[in-house]
């Protein structure tokens, strides 16, 4: 009962932290908008500036209310199983300096809903304040703060990656609020161009202070593929490349359109900015609870492991189980299987795997079949391929009759039992939601509804699968066997991320400038499909 | 609340809840250990150090030893000398297998455990 305690808190902390890290993200966001992007304004555009203050003031306070609430949460979490499993009473937590900074950030936060909410007057000294307060007391709880060596220089590091992070990502859900509130392009074109002057200072000092952590926790190069925090460093860093090209376009729009020309497109690309950009401080969260890649040096996996599990072979299609002879010795002929020290897999292991490279080739094969229509309806050469969301029928069918393996059709169970099995249960509920998804994306490609808000349920599903993919285990057991299945899991969520607000921007841009996301996406899933189809275990 | 407002809130509360992980684990990790693991020691007393790779709250952390008999006992944590160690005694053990339990509270909130199987002769 203890030890299931201790997993679920470890279930509740990543989830806990990364509301943390959004709420405080979007509060230091908050205040420089508040303060700063929308403190003053020309007379001309004070009626605009003053409706999309008060606006922003409600999601500021709604921020700093959500940190309290997160907050709270992960006071009780830790605490309970600190109780439970190490026998203190709660005079023994108070004094944990988890229970310390916790209680800091809950109280500043509420300080901070209360200001924002109805004591504005002093805001423009008391926000800033309260802001590094919470900062600095969330630092007391992250890597740079449990270090025993370079603590002074990985502190600052973190507090200027936490507060640039902050301004820029947290600053972009106002900035879409703003534009929404002001109805005129003047002030819209002003606000813009003020978030656009903060985002550009964080942006160099965010890649400074992240280039510089990265090489203080990593450690090497052979780290960056070798260790689960190499990779996700990976991550987080390719998918920032795709938020600065996003940001680097509504730069150069805000300094080259026209406001009627540039404001629509900007609009949009802000919407995917705030989608990526919650997703990276989402793996950002992911990423702190695993250890620095400088602490796992010696359970990196190396190139050539590498080579052997992702060097390209014919996808498995079929489900040929291992079966030994009454002896117990594996009949000749057989598949063979090793792990990533090349040491032999026992049987139920190689069967283990055997099903589930089956599973992702045939998922696989199916996405790479999507994806490939996808690009030849772009063309518009060919219009039966429109018609590919009907594979994700295929997808539905599969899951509906052969993802089961131990029931009817392919084993013994009944078809109908099975349901009462919770994994089997999800499963096919999932299996319904690819139904769903096909009737969808079929009645907008055939109808042309594209400004039905449907239309976003895609799109929007894909990039939560990819953040999900991204903000999955990080077990310190079996480290190698564990990293190697990230290496090839991460890289498809990174993709499905691009690939969900890429049809986002499709679907929201205006018509002219849709051809280059249009041509991303079905890209994308051809690379999601070549991944699965070469997905390994063993 | 228009339509376009309530969709971006519900967006934003969705993407952070659907992005909840499988588990996560905590990142205090044992660096080095006496006992070290799968390792035979002389009783019948025994000085344990457990060396970590980060800062640990050793007031809140504890041990407990599991003997051949499958009995387990708490051991005392003595005063920290060093942030990342946790060093303690045993005494009275006999020849068998034992497993040495930890659990750590890091400095960051993050609560990690294992096990050390050893053996006495």
């Amino acid at each position: 009962m203890i030890l299931k305690l201790v997993d679920l808190f470890a279930f509740f902390s990543v989830l806990l932290r990364a509301g943390t890290l959004v709420f405080q993200s979007v509060l230091v966001g908050g205040v420089i908008f508040v303060l700063w992007v929308a403190g003053q304004a020309p007379g001309r555009l004070a009626s605009g500036i003053d409706r999309i203050r008060t606006s922003c003031w409600k999601l500021l306070t709604f921020s700093a209310i959500g940190l309290a609430v997160v907050q709270v949460l992960y006071l009780f979490v830790d605490s309970s199983v600190l109780m439970a499993t190490a026998g203190l009473g709660i005079d023994g937590i108070v004094g944990a300096n988890f229970f310390i900074s916790g209680s800091i950030v809950f109280i500043t936060a509420l300080v901070t809903a209360v200001i924002a909410g109805s004591f504005r007057q002093i805001a423009h000294w008391a926000l800033p304040v309260l802001v590094l307060v919470i900062i600095g007391a969330s630092l007391m709880t992250n890597h740079a703060a449990s270090r025993l060596e370079g603590r002074p220089l990985l502190i600052a590091l973190s507090s200027m990656h936490e507060l640039t992070a902050g301004v820029w990502i947290g600053g972009l859900p106002f900035l879409v609020l703003g534009l929404l509130q002001a109805k005129d392009v003047d002030t819209e074109w002003y606000v813009s161009q003020r978030f656009s002057r903060a985002a550009l200072v964080s942006v160099g000092l965010l890649l400074l202070s992240g280039t510089l952590m990265s090489i203080l926790y990593i450690g090497g190069w052979g780290a960056v593929l070798g260790t689960g925090y190499g990779v996700m460093v990976s991550a987080k860093a390719a998918m920032l490349v795709a938020l600065l090209a996003l940001g680097g376009a509504n730069y150069l729009l805000l300094r080259n359109a026209t406001k009627e020309e540039g404001l629509p497109r900007l609009r949009r690309m802000i919407e995917a900015e705030v989608g990526i950009g919650i997703t990276i401080i989402l793996t950002a969260a992911s990423l702190a609870s695993q250890p620095p890649a400088v602490d796992q040096l010696n359970q990196t996996v190396n190139l050539q492991q590498i080579y052997q599990r992702f060097k390209p072979v014919p996808p498995r299609l079929t489900y040929h189980y291992v079966v030994d002879d009454p002896k117990g010795n594996r009949t000749a002929g057989q598949v063979k299987g090793y792990d990533a020290d090349g040491l032999p897999l026992t049987t139920y292991q190689i069967n283990n795997a055997i099903e589930s490279e089956s599973n992702h080739h045939w998922m696989g094969l199916i996405v790479l079949a999507m994806g490939l229509m996808a690009l030849l309806a772009r063309t518009g050469k060919a219009p039966w391929a429109e018609y590919w969301p009907l594979l994700l029928m295929g997808i539905a069918a599969f899951i509906f009759l052969l993802a089961d393996t131990e029931s009817w059709p392919v084993g013994p169970k009944s078809y109908w039992v099975a349901w009462a099995n919770p994994e089997v249960f999800q499963h096919r509920l999932a299996g319904f939601v690819c139904v769903g998804f096909a009737f969808f994306e079929l009645r907008i490609r055939k109808q042309r509804r594209e400004n039905d808000r449907l239309t976003l349920v895609f799109p929007l599903m894909c990039a939560l699968g990819g953040a999900v993919l991204l903000t999955h285990s990080h077990p310190t057991t079996n480290v190698k066997e564990n990293l190697l299945v990230e290496l090839s899991h991460v890289p498809l969520g990174v993709t499905a991320v691009l690939a969900g607000w890429s049809r986002w921007l499709e679907l929201r841009l205006p018509q002219a400038h849709r051809a280059i996301p249009s041509w991303i996406w079905p890209a994308c899933f051809v690379l999601i499909g070549l991944g699965l189809l070469n997905y390994r275990e063993m | 609340m228009t339509p376009t407002r309530s969709w971006i809130s519900i967006f934003l509360v969705v993407l952070a809840v659907a992005s909840a992980p499988e588990t996560c684990w905590a990142h205090a990790i044992l660096m080095e250990s006496t006992p070290k693991i799968n390792s035979t020691v002389k009783g019948p007393d025994l000085d344990i150090v457990l060396r970590y790779n980060v800062r640990i709250d050793a007031q809140r952390s504890t041990l407990h030893m599991v003997a051949p008999n499958g009995t387990v006992s708490s051991l005392a944590i003595a005063k920290q000398i060093s942030q990342d160690r946790l060093q303690s005694h045993a005494a009275g053990l006999t020849s068998g297998a034992y497993k040495l339990q930890w659990q750590v509270l890091a400095s960051d909130g993050h609560i990690s455990r294992g096990e050390i199987p050893f053996a006495v002769n």
